[in-house]
Parts: C-alpha cells; sequence; structure tokens
C-alpha cells in the first residue's frame, strides 16, 4: 500500500516535470536559443579572435616592409575620402531630421484624430483555443455600442459585439469568425482578411485580384466597404504570399499591426463610418 | 444534517468553479503547450457528474457554461449545452465504469474532451460564418485533450479524495464499484 503510494508520488513528479518541459519547449522563441549562442560566443570569441590576429601577423609580415611614398599617397587619399564622407553623413542627418518630421505628419495618432475615441483597458480574455475575444471596461454607460470599432495604438483591433452597462465584448480581428474588406496600401485592390486557427498573431488575406500584384512588407488597411470599420485603419503588413495551382485560390499572411497577446489598452471609436 | 451538507458542496463547487476560471484565464493563457491551453471546465464538470450524479452534473454544467458564454463567449449557449451533457454523461460512465481505474478516468477525459470540443466546433461551422480548417482543428484538439489528459494524472488524488466525499453527500444509495 505504502508503496503504491509512493510509485503514485513519483508518477505525479514524473508527470509534472514532463508538463513544464513540454512547455517550456514548445514555447521557447528563436532569442532564446540565441541566448544560449551567445554564452557560447562569449566564450569562444576571445580565444578565436587570439588565433586570428596571430595567423594575420604572421601572412602579412610581408607587407611590413611596404614603399612609404605609397602609404602616404594613400593616407592623403583616405584623408580626402573622410572629409568627403562626413559631408555626406551631415546631409544625411538633415534628411534623417526631415524623415522624422514628416513621420510625425503620418503619425498614427494623427490619422485617427477624426474619430472621437473613448480609451479602454482590458479586463477579459478568451479562455478558448478556437476563438479570440476580449472583454473591456466600458459599456453602455459610457457610450458604447455593438458595431462600434476597437482599435489600439499600432492598428485595428476588432469591433464591439455585445455591451453591458459598464463591460463590453471585442471580436479581435484574429477570430476565426472575423472578416474584414480591406486594402492593400500601395495598389488599392480589395481584399478580405480573416482569423485562423493556426496562428492568433496572423490573418489570412482571401479574394486578391488576379491582377494584383501583392508583395511582402505592404501595409494593409480597412477598406471602409461592409460598414463596420471606418476607412484607412492600419490592419498589418504582408508577411508572405502563398501561390496556388489556381491564381484565384493564392492567399497571403498578414502579420497584424497589433500584439494580440500584449493587448491591454484600446480605444473605442464612438462615431460611425458615415459621420 | 445532509441537506446543510448538500448546500454547503454546493457552494464549495461554485467557488472551485471561479477558481479554475481565474486560473483558466490567466495562469493557463501563458503555461500553454504549444500555445495551446487546457479545458478546465470539461475536466471539472465530468468530475461533478460522475461523482454527485447527473442532476448535479447538467444542472451545473449548463449554468456554468451559460456563464462563460455570457462572459466571453462567441455564442450564448454553447458552452452551455455542452458541458451540460458532460455533466450528464458523468452519471452513466459512472454506471458502466469504475472510477477507481486511473486508465477509465483518462479516458472519459479523453471522450469528455473530444465531445465538448468537437461539439462546439461543429455548432461554430454552422452558426457562424468561419472557414473549416479540419488539420488545424485537430492539431489544436490534440494538443488539449493531451494537456487534459496530464492535469488529470497530475490531480488524480485530488480528484479520488475530494470525490469519494461528495459521494457520502449525494449519493445515498450504496454503488458497488464495477471495474471496467
Amino acid at each position: 500500500m505504502n508503496r503504491n503510494k509512493k510509485s503514485g508520488i513519483i508518477g505525479i513528479i514524473i508527470t509534472v516535470i514532463i508538463l513544464v518541459i513540454l512547455v517550456v519547449f514548445t514555447n521557447s522563441n528563436v532569442n532564446q536559443v540565441s541566448f544560449v549562442e551567445n554564452i557560447f560566443n562569449v566564450l569562444v570569441m576571445p580565444v578565436q579572435n587570439g588565433f586570428t590576429y596571430l595567423k594575420n601577423k604572421i601572412s602579412g609580415n610581408d607587407s611590413y616592409f611596404a614603399d612609404m611614398d605609397t602609404l602616404k599617397q594613400e593616407n592623403e587619399e583616405l584623408k580626402q575620402k573622410n572629409s568627403e564622407l562626413e559631408q555626406s553623413l551631415r546631409e544625411l542627418e538633415i534628411i534623417k531630421a526631415e524623415n522624422e518630421t514628416l513621420k510625425e505628419y503620418v503619425n498614427l495618432k494623427d490619422k485617427y484624430a477624426d474619430y472621437n475615441t473613448i480609451p479602454a483597458d482590458v479586463i477579459n480574455r478568451d479562455i478558448s483555443n478556437y476563438s479570440s475575444t476580449v472583454v473591456i471596461n466600458v459599456g453602455t454607460d459610457d457610450g458604447i455600442k455593438e458595431g462600434m470599432t476597437v482599435i489600439a495604438d499600432s492598428g485595428l483591433v476588432g469591433h464591439i459585439v455585445s455591451a453591458t452597462s459598464n463591460t463590453a465584448k471585442v471580436q479581435t480581428i484574429v477570430d476565426t469568425a472575423s472578416a474584414v474588406t480591406s486594402t492593400i496600401s500601395t495598389t488599392d485592390d480589395t481584399i478580405v482578411v480573416q482569423g485562423t486557427l493556426d496562428d492568433k498573431t496572423a490573418l489570412k488575406a482571401t479574394f486578391i485580384p488576379t491582377d494584383a500584384v501583392v508583395l511582402q512588407g505592404d501595409s494593409v488597411e480597412t477598406s471602409g466597404i461592409g460598414g463596420i470599420y471606418p476607412k484607412g485603419i492600419h490592419i498589418g503588413t504582408i508577411r508572405e504570399v502563398v501561390n496556388t495551382n489556381n491564381i484565384t485560390d493564392r492567399y497571403a499572411i498578414v502579420d497584424t499591426a497589433v500584439d494580440f497577446t500584449k493587448l491591454n489598452t484600446v480605444l473605442v471609436i464612438t462615431n460611425s463610418v458615415d459621420e | 444534517m445532509r441537506d446543510l451538507k448538500k448546500v454547503i458542496a454546493v457552494i464549495l463547487l461554485i467557488v472551485s468553479f471561479f477558481i479554475i476560471y481565474f486560473l483558466q484565464s490567466n495562469f493557463f493563457t501563458w503555461f500553454t503547450i504549444s500555445k495551446v491551453q487546457p479545458n478546465l471546465f470539461v475536466i471539472f464538470i465530468l468530475f461533478v457528474g460522475l461523482f454527485t450524479g447527473k442532476k448535479l452534473g447538467l444542472i451545473l454544467g449548463i449554468i456554468f457554461g451559460f456563464y462563460l458564454d455570457v462572459v466571453i463567449g462567441r455564442q450564448i449557449g454553447v458552452s452551455g449545452i455542452m458541458l451540460g451533457i458532460i455533466g450528464l454523461a458523468g452519471e452513466y460512465l459512472d454506471k458502466n465504469f469504475s472510477k477507481e481505474s486511473k486508465i477509465t478516468i483518462i479516458l472519459m477525459i479523453i471522450g469528455s474532451t473530444l465531445i465538448y470540443e468537437i461539439g462546439s466546433y461543429v455548432f461554430s461551422l454552422i452558426t457562424l460564418d468561419i472557414n473549416i480548417e479540419i488539420l488545424s482543428f485537430m492539431k489544436i484538439l490534440f494538443i488539449e485533450t493531451l494537456y487534459n489528459v496530464i492535469i488529470t494524472i497530475i490531480i488524480y488524488p485530488l480528484i479520488q479524495k475530494l470525490g469519494h466525499l461528495l459521494e457520502e453527500i449525494f449519493k445515498t444509495r450504496n454503488i458497488l464499484t464495477r471495474y471496467f
């Protein structure tokens, strides 16, 4: 009896260990692997650098007796090039400053300045593996209504599906039941982005026009068609275009601008598309 | 005295549900296997159905499921119906199989998880405009079932102890243990 109890406890401990290993391994990402790689690098690199220095010293002995005049001439040329590069650098810095100013002009806050928004915090997340909804801490008492658009600093989050007096349920764009008509900002082609079961950080873009040129890195925005989402809200960028035998079936994977795993604060747009 | 015990037991079950809900919506959102969470509610309702009988299993299954649907679900009623079915099935499983065997409990958990998730997914496919992703669904379902099994193995001694306490309160008849 005592032996059975003992082996039972051992079994539970082993199961817990297996579970922890499974969780750690399946959730580890490349950065963590790189961390281990970095440790090895720190240990190995000084030795490797020492050997490389020695090798260079030995193999470069013949150049030690190079002509002094040639070196002087080279030095002058390099000084000249250096001053030219310094000039270019100053010009680039001016361009960079201009670029920063332009970026500010197209900043998302400016972009969404036309909308009346209510800030809210995410207070509850979906507990299912098959859907993706969140609950926010504003409701009908704050003027929240069904169908209102929800955004975050970086882009579109979803829309309100139901509201109580002080909470509202938001169906996110990564939910499998969500489909948003959107446009590729560079070409203005209309596509439909839908949530998938595979990845809660990406969307599947379908109904891509056959003549559309879709490139990796293209930005995707809401089209304003459909009556729920206003036009021009950033959704994400195209990660990959998957070509199929039939061009009408091709689709693209869109990385969402919003990180739904770290979504804590949102803005609810209270004026409708037409207003 | 017995009625008072029953009331206290039901209150404790409700408290347990909220503890499980807290774990599911916090701890298990990051303690995942390949980004897949377990479904503790299935384990809990099956446990209630097995040890307290179909009445309480069905009622608590429907109430808790309905609560989940209202608070965070996409459709009202799906979780209520599915958890109700599992609560109801608990007693039938108890009559036909032994709860004393770890293997039987694990098989019951596998069956209940599959029934709950497949039922919910089919219901979603019918009522919502979603794409059918059989492979992805099966992958998630497999990991979720495995996760539920691992949790069941870990908490099995607790299930047994608390289960027998509940059985003493709720089941008046002495049920002979039948081995699978």
